[in-house]
């Protein structure tokens, strides 16, 4: 089965690639991967005042995989981390209409924003609040 | 085999494959997993000689050719148990491929197992796969380009030594598990003996596929 447009799209024209520092201030690091294929993906954001400032990504694995870490960095920015807990792989399968066998790359883009917002979360109780 | 009654004349089967009083082929089971397919124990080290053989034999007792005679339920029966006897024998046939299937039975999913993401791995991964990057966007006859292909030389060497050392680890925890299997007990502390040898075969699974896929890309790049 072909790649949809917009998986192509984002293969070619990735969105947000890169990384922060981890040690930076409000960084979130999120990285998993996929043991059934080998897929690495490491996701991150950057939160300012519950608001997720920016966000990066950088894969290794597949054009969908890839597709669906882009597409998540997009979706993240502007969103607080109560909004960004709600994206759902599903969203990501609708958005770039991805085939059955690709729905585990969706699955690891989730799992990958889980585990950034948990690492930003664990940071942040971990520091004092110096704000209130 | 889990197989009580012939679908042809009801009676109790107690052949492997055959019921033996009206001599019918019978269906293999859904249910029936790969090891007792083949007529093998539930073990991770097998003799591939012995597997091999067993497979041609059962592959001559279903082959759908023998069965064109036959009824056509039987015919069905032929066709249907020399798939599952296919995929049964190349799933088993590899000893990586048999320690997974092996895991996903013991352990309903091979999900289930928590296992902490190589944290490690994953930024050497990442950051190598940056260094490849470079590498397919310079000019390879440069001076650049040729040093990076030395840099990528040497991980390859590196990570394929890797990979040995992981595929030696696990025939270790292979030959533990049929030892494990073989001494039959059941006590709490076998019982932790086995979480603990589950785990280790899992997350070095896992391992391995990271490194293999990366090997395959830095291969198939400066090739």
């Amino acid at each position: 089965m072909a790649y949809s447009d917009k998986v192509v799209d984002h293969f070619n024209n990735p969105r947000n690639m890169g990384s922060f520092k981890k040690d930076e201030d409000g960084v979130g690091t999120g990285m998993v991967g996929a043991p059934e294929c080998g897929d690495v993906m490491k996701l991150q954001i950057k939160v300012q005042n519950d608001t997720i400032v920016d966000a990066k990504f950088k894969t290794f694995g597949c054009g969908s995989a890839i597709a669906s870490s882009s597409l998540a960095t997009e979706w993240l920015k502007g969103k607080t981390i109560e909004e960004a807990q709600q994206i759902k792989n599903t969203d990501i399968v609708q958005e770039l209409n991805l085939p059955p066998v690709k729905i585990h790359c969706s699955v690891l883009a989730e799992d990958a924003i889980k585990a950034a917002l948990a690492d930003y979360q664990k940071k942040a109780d971990g520091q004092p609040s110096d704000t209130k | 085999m889990a197989r009580s009654m012939c679908w042809h004349c009801q009676s109790a089967v107690t052949g492997e494959y055959f019921c033996e009083r009206c001599v019918k082929v019978q269906p293999v089971s859904k249910e029936t997993d790969y090891f007792t397919c083949l007529g093998f124990p539930r073990r991770l080290t097998l003799d591939p000689k012995q597997l091999e053989a067993k497979f041609y034999e059962l592959s001559r007792t279903f082959h759908p050719d023998f069965y064109q005679t036959k009824t056509p339920a039987e015919q069905t029966i032929s066709l249907g148990n020399a798939a599952v006897l296919n995929t049964a024998y190349r799933t088993l046939r590899d000893p990586i491929q048999r320690a997974e299937y092996l895991l996903g039975l013991e352990t309903g999913s091979v999900k289930d197992i928590r296992t902490s993401p190589p944290a490690d791995l994953f930024e050497e991964i990442l950051e190598l796969q940056d260094t490849l990057e470079e590498y397919r966007s310079s000019e390879r006859d440069s001076q650049e380009g040729q040093k990076l292909r030395t840099v990528l030389e040497t991980e390859q060497r590196g990570l394929e030594q890797r990979k040995q050392e992981m595929e030696a680890q696990l025939q270790r925890l292979f030959t533990e598990w049929d030892q494990l299997q073989d001494r039959g007990e059941a006590t709490s502390q076998t019982r932790a003996e086995r979480d603990r040898l589950l785990k280790q075969m899992r997350d070095l699974l896992s391992n391995r596929t990271y490194v293999t896929s990366i090997v395959s890309d830095l291969a198939a790049t400066i090739a």
